[in-house]
């Protein structure tokens, strides 16, 4: 697609607008994550501000497995294992932190899940254990050269490995996906699996349980559910599948800082993700993902992926950059001012937008639009509402 | 049914509910007083919203009384001890059928069950259509419940505590701020649902109580001062005290007598 639209006579305009490849893997494992902060907070309420540490378990373990730092488990364990291993750690503290968390709701439930968070990340920042600085963080050593496979572990046909260096490339019917491409394909594909499986609890009778307490909790134990567990269970839910996106994160990227994993802004991010793409709506947190990447890219100087600057300094020319606008500045210097490593400033505006204007997020107004999801809507819009 | 003995409880010096032996056969039970006079405290000692000081509360399905006294609230749902609530409490961005649908799966031991489809229980929305049908609600079940008007919310309050076959009805005044032409609907409904279960219900609207119960228990200052057929609770002159504060005609100074009394005892208890 990416390929197509690049040698089309609108390269310059498509270059400019779309992220690249290995942004679109990005936003896929963020997405997972995103969506998993979702799960639990949009859904029952409960804003998981530390969520970040199931992250940052996933990410380590998949490290730490591959360098032979975890006992029982080898370098040469499978990827998809030690992806599993990571979502139960990841279970396993959500329930510890959860069981102390839930007696607490509101904003005081969101300080305490961060505290939790900053504690583990300061923890990890001085764990010499995991990494030989662990300031930066580990990375996958000698013990794992290769890369990280998806697929069926010990079937080699049906595994491909993942990774910008250390991915397979693939030849399907004369063209060939790169590394990249094939990494986004195989990350898409385990992101698809886990999307399916949140949203088949959403939409199970313990998943109307964890909307009937987000509506209104004090009803809903006073019809019967004792929600501290349904609140747990939906929690330890969420970090499994958190700690399986940072899993495909550090099995893409091959290195982790608690900077990218542990840290409390990490939350942020998925936050951000959450409200733009719509909080409450599974697939949302995936497309506001996309969303913020698109427009940081779109934003960020030459270089890394095209964007603005690039396409607006290509398109005017060297003369009309030259050009003095006000005293001094040129056109050239006053692009540069406004838009170079401006990036944040304006996807902060963007947000500061979509919570005055679209607090229901760009899935949950185009949902509340079209009256119904879409897989709904569209048919109905087609054939008739009389199927 | 349901039986209390000495049931007390205490906020720092405030006596709310002091020392009530109740006990609820089948039958329809009003508990009225006024404001004040400790009824919803009652109902949330009964449901184990709040501890009590002193006392006990036992619950009876079949033949054997079950301690539930410091039972939690959603443990004394699933036994059986449902309420509605006096202010309207339901999920308000959930279809009306959704609010009742939700209440009967409580009941169930599918309720934790995350790999299956909701749809799968067809028996859950049956019961609960049935529900919405006894109270008139059938036309409204794919509304949300925040566009019910008051008088609807108010037997989708009722609807709520019907699911899941309860043992014993708690109706916390259902009436509320319901308009004169609409009182009559939740009047009949009241009556209709009391021929199946016990109902304890508080209430305001003195027509409403002394034409539908069966029995009628007045509290005052938390304590129970007269029980009986609705006639005789009626005449007792420590209720028309209770609720008038001695008022009669042309004896208007006896009256605030009679009402700073209990007041100035209360504070220094």
């Amino acid at each position: 697609m990416y390929d197509v639209l690049l040698n089309s006579p609108v390269s310059a305009e498509a270059q400019t607008l779309l992220p690249t490849v290995e942004t679109m893997v990005g936003v896929l494992y963020f997405g997972l994550f995103a969506i998993s902060f979702d799960f639990v907070s949009g859904y029952t309420g409960y804003l998981s501000f530390g969520h970040a540490v199931f992250y940052g378990t996933g990410a380590y373990t998949v490290i730490l497995v591959a360098n032979g730092k975890v006992p029982l488990l080898g370098p040469g364990t499978p990827f998809m294992l030690s992806l599993l291993v990571g979502g139960l750690l990841a279970v396993v503290l959500a329930i510890l932190v959860g069981l102390v968390s839930f007696r607490l709701s509101g904003v005081y439930f969101a300080m305490i899940t961060l505290g939790f968070a900053q504690v583990l990340y300061v923890f990890v920042r001085g764990w010499d254990y995991v990494a030989n600085n662990p300031r930066d963080g580990p990375a996958v050593g000698p013990s794992h050269v290769e890369g990280f496979q998806i697929g069926v572990p010990g079937v080699d046909q049906l595994s491909l490995a993942i990774g910008v260096l250390t991915g397979d490339e693939v030849s399907l019917l004369g063209s060939t996906l790169s590394s990249t491409a094939v990494s986004y394909y195989m990350v898409g594909l385990v992101v698809l699996g886990c999307y399916f499986a949140m949203q088949r609890i959403i939409h199970s009778p313990f998943g109307r349980v964890l909307l009937a307490i987000r509506e209104n909790e004090e009803r809903a134990v006073a019809v019967g559910y004792n929600t501290y567990l349904y609140k747990l269970g939906a929690f330890a839910i969420s970090g499994f599948f958190a700690a399986v996106a940072g899993g495909l994160f550090a099995g893409f990227r091959r290195s982790a800082s608690p900077e990218n994993s542990f840290y409390f802004l990490v939350t942020g991010d998925a936050l951000l993700a959450s409200i733009i793409g719509g909080f409450g709506t599974l697939a949302g947190p995936l497309y506001g993902r996309l969303f913020d990447e698109t427009v940081r890219e779109f934003l960020s100087p030459a270089g890394q992926g095209g964007g603005l600057l690039p396409y607006l300094r290509a398109l005017l020319g060297q003369e009309t950059l030259d050009a003095a606008v006000v005293g001094n500045e040129t056109v050239g210097g006053l692009i540069d001012l406004l838009l170079n490593g401006h990036a944040s400033l304006y996807v902060g505006i963007v947000f500061v937008l979509f919570v005055l204007y679209v607090p229901d997020g760009l899935l949950g107004t185009l949902r509340s639009r079209v009256g119904g999801t879409f897989a709904e809507a569209v048919p109905a819009r087609i054939w008739g509402d009389d199927r | 049914m349901l039986r209390t003995q000495g049931l007390t409880k205490e906020f720092g010096g405030l006596t709310a509910v002091d020392d009530v032996d109740f006990e609820l056969d089948h039958e329809l039970c009003s508990l009225i007083g006024p404001n004040g006079a400790g009824k919803t405290t009652f109902f949330n000692l009964l449901t184990g919203t709040l501890t009590p000081t002193a006392g006990s509360v036992e619950l009876r399905r079949e033949s054997d009384w079950e301690d539930v006294t410091d039972a939690a609230p959603h443990e004394t749902a699933s036994r059986g001890l449902h309420r509605s609530y006096q202010v309207t409490n339901v999920f308000p961005n959930s279809t009306v059928l959704e609010n009742v649908r939700v209440a009967e799966q409580a009941h169930s031991g599918d309720a934790r069950t995350f790999w299956r489809n909701v749809d799968h229980y067809d028996e859950f929305a049956e019961r609960a259509h049935e529900i919405l049908d006894r109270v008139g609600l059938t036309e409204r079940a794919d509304d949300h419940a925040s566009t019910l008007s008051h008088g609807a919310k108010r037997k989708l309050e009722v609807a709520i505590a019907l699911a899941g076959d309860p043992a014993v009805l708690l109706l916390d005044e259902p009436n509320a701020g319901v308009s004169s032409e609409s009182v009559d609907e939740i009047r009949d409904l009241i009556e209709s649902v009391a021929e199946d279960y016990p109902v304890l219900l508080v209430e305001h609207n003195m027509d409403i109580v002394m034409g539908v119960s069966d029995r009628v228990v007045v509290l005052h200052q938390g304590a129970v001062i007269a029980d009986g057929p609705p006639a005789e609770v009626r005449a007792n002159p420590d209720v028309q005290s209770a609720y008038l504060g001695g008022y009669e005609p042309g004896s208007l100074i006896d009256g605030a007598d009679a009402e700073s009394g209990p007041d100035s005892e209360g504070g220094t208890a």
